[in-house]
């Protein structure tokens, strides 16, 4: 079964500002009530990076990183489900999922992966 | 020393016909150029001298790898030693580096050793590569296995090509050997292979003259110092 | 507040120091500066000591107290300073203002970072760990991803190339040659690294599209400097050298929350506050030691800091108005990318290298003519936490 995304975004109360991850106070007007968000939807490609030479704990060649937003508004760090050579470009629409990005002390680390649509 | 060629024809084993390694030349990061090619028997005894100061080099495993090559290549120059092959890199006819490795059997090659003297220039990559596009392109195999004493060149060649783990023991006793086969060759070959083909007559006239190495103490100054990268 | 002034700098070759544990290093760089300034056999008021990874990768903590009782410099006050790889520039902020509170006169501030102690990968996690504990580093991130990142927006905003970053490689490791205090000796060349086919080997991917010689080294080393109010430096140095003005600023701390990512408003906060601190422009600074720890962000800075307009830095190094001799010449001693960057030691090491270079001690291959201002940036985090000096020579 397809696990729902586990990222929570906090929306300002006061002004209306997104944010991801947490702030005690918010960035915009330093209010300090927030609403939960999910993130909707697809999110856009931002910007992203192929990185070899990965640190402890990944014994891959390379990882892609990007960072995305959302449908409304939620921006956030992912793995990018793709090979080297797989074209990608800066305002890509990617399908968004939750799953193992990493092991840590034998068990798997769940977080954003981004697949490419098209 | 009186050579018995009787017990010879027992103690040498039997030698697949190899094909030569046609040299090659590579640009390195600081514009000089690598001439690499294929060490013949009769190089071995200046090739050990280069070798030898790192015999005492503690760092990086440059002890056990010099140990291990001096052994190996010695036992190629004894005759004692099937089908092994050694390759050199050479910038302005100093050795700069040094690979070997030998046939299991006409399909299976066994990936000795890299010693890189001069560091900071992926001499050791560039060794390397060439040591699995010999075995590959040159002589036919279908596969090579491969260990590592540093974790530099664990890193570097399980990872990078990548290589498959396999429960084959090292020859040596160390940890289990890793396979290079043909499909993962050839997939990396366009970002970790390169060269070009042929040396140019100046380069290899350099080369084929006198292997020059430098002194011991340079060349610990070279390893141990690890000025570059 | 008091006038500063630096009256002692010392430093210690950076690159692979298998035979010096972190402690020794710290040590040597600062006996150094305490014998530059004429301290050799006395103590100081006060020590502070950047550092990022004692914590982590040597396992050892209050790093400050043991220098001080390593060195006798008790009973000063001493502490040590973390602030990733600003570390060293926040040390060197703290001592300043300790001095120019008036609450201390002698002030011995240190960084140092032994990074080689661990294997490359542990490193890069190490490193890592400055990024958002939740949203950032369980993925893998590492500093050159951020940077790579960073570097894909800024190439699409600004049309910056890899030749405008190649032309800053070239240069920092140019000059980093001639450094006999840098990591890396090494010149570049620039088929060996780019045209050639070759330069897939020699330079490959590293963050994409950042390649490895757009990377600074994994460095071990230390570098010291000892201050004390101008009127004091004036009778005891012949050429004490001003902290004219400091600034520092933080942002958001990940990428993804600025509100534009190639905006690196901390630099430009820290420089401007430093710049106006001196009631200097950026067109008075003679020399300046910026945050190479990719050459992206030597451009960057370089527009930030007002050197350039917004987009003309990658222009302006390709050009060679960065360069010895140029219009403003930046990174002289090789920057980060050669000199090496030992992550507590850079921000100290660039007000080390701009001392040198303002009271005219260099060789002539590395003494930018007549400096008179220098100005240095310390980066943080990515882009995070901030800290820029401007710093002035004095005549007596």
């Amino acid at each position: 079964m397809k696990k729902e995304i586990g990222i929570v975004a906090y929306q300002c109360k006061q002004c209306g500002k997104l944010h991801y991850p947490f702030h005690d106070r918010c960035l915009g007007c330093r209010g300090r009530e927030f609403e939960k968000i999910a993130p909707v939807g697809h999110a856009k490609l931002l910007t992203f990076t192929r990185i070899y030479n990965l640190p402890w704990g990944f014994d891959q060649r390379y990882l892609i990183l990007g960072v995305a937003e959302f449908e409304n508004g939620v921006k956030a760090m992912g793995q990018i489900n793709a090979d080297e050579k797989t074209p990608l470009q800066v305002g890509m629409v990617m399908e968004p999922s939750w799953e193992p990005v990493r092991v840590q002390a034998g068990e798997n680390v769940y977080g954003l992966k981004l697949t490419p649509l098209s | 020393m009186p050579i018995d060629l009787e017990l010879e024809a027992v103690l040498r084993p039997t030698q697949y016909p190899m094909a030569t390694y046609p040299p090659k030349v590579i640009t390195l990061a600081n514009g000089k150029k690598m001439v690499i090619r294929q060490a013949s028997r009769e190089d071995v005894p200046a090739i050990l001298k280069s070798v030898h100061p790192c015999l005492f080099i503690e760092r990086d495993y440059y002890d056990i790898v010099s140990a291990r090559l001096y052994g190996e290549l010695l036992a190629w120059y004894r005759y004692r030693v099937k089908s092994e092959y050694c390759l050199m890199g050479q910038v302005d006819g100093y050795l700069v580096g040094v690979v070997n490795g030998r046939l299991e059997d006409e399909k299976v090659g066994m990936s000795y050793h890299t010693l890189a003297i001069d560091r900071g220039l992926r001499i050791g990559s560039h060794l390397f590569a060439a040591k699995m596009e010999y075995h590959m392109e040159y002589l036919n195999q279908d596969a090579v296995l491969i260990v590592a004493e540093s974790p530099i060149g664990f890193r570097r060649w399980m990872i990078e090509y990548p290589l498959e783990k396999t429960t084959i023991p090292h020859e040596l006793g160390g940890g289990d050997s890793y396979r290079l086969t043909r499909e993962i060759y050839l997939a990396a070959k366009p970002r970790l292979v390169v060269g070009d083909r042929p040396v140019s007559q100046e380069l290899m006239d350099e080369a084929c003259a006198d292997i020059k190495f430098a002194d011991d103490d340079t060349i610990r100054e070279r390893i141990a110092g690890l000025k570059g990268r | 507040m008091r006038d500063v002034a630096i009256i002692g700098v010392g430093m210690i070759p950076f690159g692979r120091r298998d035979e010096d544990s972190l402690m020794e290093m710290l040590a040597y760089a600062s006996l150094k500066a305490l014998d530059d300034a004429g301290l050799g056999d006395k103590t100081v008021d006060a020590v502070y000591v950047g550092n990022m990874g004692g914590g982590v990768i040597q396992h050892q903590t209050s790093i400050a107290s043991s220098l001080v009782d390593r060195l006798n410099l008790l009973p000063a006050a001493a502490e040590t300073v973390e602030n990733g790889p600003a570390s060293g520039g926040s040390a060197v902020k703290n001592g300043l203002l300790a001095v120019a509170s008036g609450y201390f006169d002698s002030v011995l501030v240190v960084g140092g970072e032994k990074m080689r102690e661990v294997t490359g990968w542990r490193a890069t996690d190490f490193v890592a760990t400055l990024t958002h504990p939740q949203a950032e580093y369980p993925y893998g991130i590492t500093l050159p991803g951020m940077a790579g990142m960073f570097t894909r927006l800024y190439m699409e905003k600004y049309g910056v190339t890899r030749e405008h970053l190649l032309a800053v490689s070239l240069k920092n490791q140019e000059m980093g040659a001639l450094n006999p205090y840098a990591h890396v000796e090494m010149t570049l060349d620039r088929n060996g690294i780019f045209d050639s086919p070759h330069a897939v080997v020699n330079n490959p991917v590293a963050a994409d599209p950042l390649h490895l010689y757009d990377l600074c080294p994994v460095s071990d080393g230390a570098a010291a400097i000892v201050i004390c109010p101008l009127e004091m430096a004036k009778k005891l140095s012949k050429l004490p050298v001003l902290i004219a003005g400091f600034g520092q600023a933080t942002d958001t701390h990940t990428l993804q929350e600025r509100e534009d990512p190639t905006d690196l408003k901390a630099v430009t906060l820290a420089a401007q506050h430093a710049l106006e601190m001196a009631k200097l422009k950026p067109a008075d600074i003679h020399v300046a030691e910026l945050h190479d720890a990719f050459t992206i962000l030597e451009i960057a800075e370089s527009e930030h800091v007002g050197f350039f307009k917004k987009g003309e830095g990658g222009k302006a190094a390709a050009a060679g108005k960065t360069r010895l001799g140029g219009q403003i010449p930046i990174n002289v001693s090789g920057g980060l990318k050669a000199r090496g960057h030992p992550v507590g030691a850079t921000g100290v090491a660039q007000i080390v290298d701009l001392t040198w270079q303002l009271r005219h001690e260099l060789p002539k291959h590395r003494q930018v003519k007549n400096a008179q201002n220098g100005l240095s940036v310390n980066f943080g985090g990515f882009g995070n936490n901030v800290l820029s000096f401007v710093l002035r020579r004095v005549e007596q």
